[in-house]
């Protein structure tokens, strides 16, 4: 049962089509990250991204719209008004505790967030939750947390992120092939 | 008949005075050639030659630099955008890393499933 609503999830989350759920008027798909200033010092590697709207702006103008990488990318961030990024990686486990993303989960439980992806991994303790922010039909933003032992990341994409669009990066700059079984059981 | 060889040319070579004539030729001469050879400006016709040439160094240096300048904020913008667009990739590199591990995290999961 539990297995069948995370596949659900996973095609609500990539066809993003028809997720209902009351918005709040006021709910902003902005969230406030903090700067991780302890677990930037404990960490053996931090990605900090900030891409606010004219910085979107000023990399789509340095894309090349001909070069198949950068058109999907183009695509992608068209209509976005902005990426977060935070993530930390640890030479050992235990480096960082849940108490530390405690403040973005209550930004996550306003009524305007939904949570479309839960994965909890007994096998390698890495768990992901993915919120999406949604409008009608359409998505305002996406929220992603992932725990891992020696690894945690918080994403958050502001915008009417199209993740069809998002899924054809695939194995480009890097990204890992992955596909998904859209029917669910 | 040495002797009057040496009468003959003393009295051949003695200085005589030039006619009047020939001096005025030849004063009116050396002055039209003293003034074709170097023509004598008057000052207040070198003055303003001089500072057209400053002024057009002026304006050249100062377009230089405005063209410097331009070129070194056009080089920074794009060095900015060139980074703006290696941090889109890698944001979205990322993201897309994290939404595979939950895709392969359901799969696992389902396939130990009974």
């Amino acid at each position: 049962m539990s297995h069948t609503r995370r596949r659900l999830g996973l095609a609500v989350l990539f066809f993003a089509c028809s997720v209902p759920g009351p918005v709040g008027a006021a709910a902003d798909p902005r969230l406030a990250l903090p700067e991780f200033k302890d677990l930037a010092g404990k960490a053996k590697e931090s990605v900090v991204i900030t891409m606010d709207p004219s910085l979107l702006g000023m990399a789509s103008r340095f894309m090349d719209s001909s070069d198949p990488e950068d058109a999907a990318a183009i695509a992608v961030i068209k209509g976005l008004q902005g990426i977060y990024v935070r993530s930390f990686t640890f030479d050992r486990d235990g480096a960082y505790q849940p108490a530390d993303v405690e403040a973005i989960r209550r930004q996550l439980a306003d009524p305007g967030w939904k949570r479309v992806v839960e994965t909890r991994s007994k096998k390698t303790h890495a768990d992901v939750d993915i919120y999406l922010m949604t409008d009608g039909d359409k998505v305002r933003g996406l929220a992603l947390i992932a725990s891992e032992p020696r690894a945690l990341t918080i994403v958050n994409i502001v915008g009417a992120i199209d993740l069809d669009k998002l899924r054809k990066l695939e194995g480009q700059f890097g990204v890992p092939k992955f596909d998904v079984d859209s029917s669910t059981p | 008949m040495s002797d009057d060889l040496e009468t003959r040319l003393t009295r051949a070579l003695r200085p005589v005075a030039p006619s009047e004539e020939f001096s005025a030729r030849l004063l009116a001469r050396v002055g039209a050639e003293a003034r074709l050879a170097t023509p004598v400006l008057p000052l207040r016709r070198r003055r303003p030659a001089a500072a057209w040439w400053w002024s057009a160094g002026l304006a050249a240096s100062l377009l230089l630099a405005v063209g410097i300048r331009h070129r070194a904020a056009e080089s920074q913008e794009r060095r900015a955008g060139l980074e703006a667009r290696q941090q889109v990739f890698a944001a979205l590199a990322l993201t897309n890393q994290k939404v595979d591990l939950a895709v392969r995290t359901v799969r696992a999961e389902s396939s130990d499933a009974p």
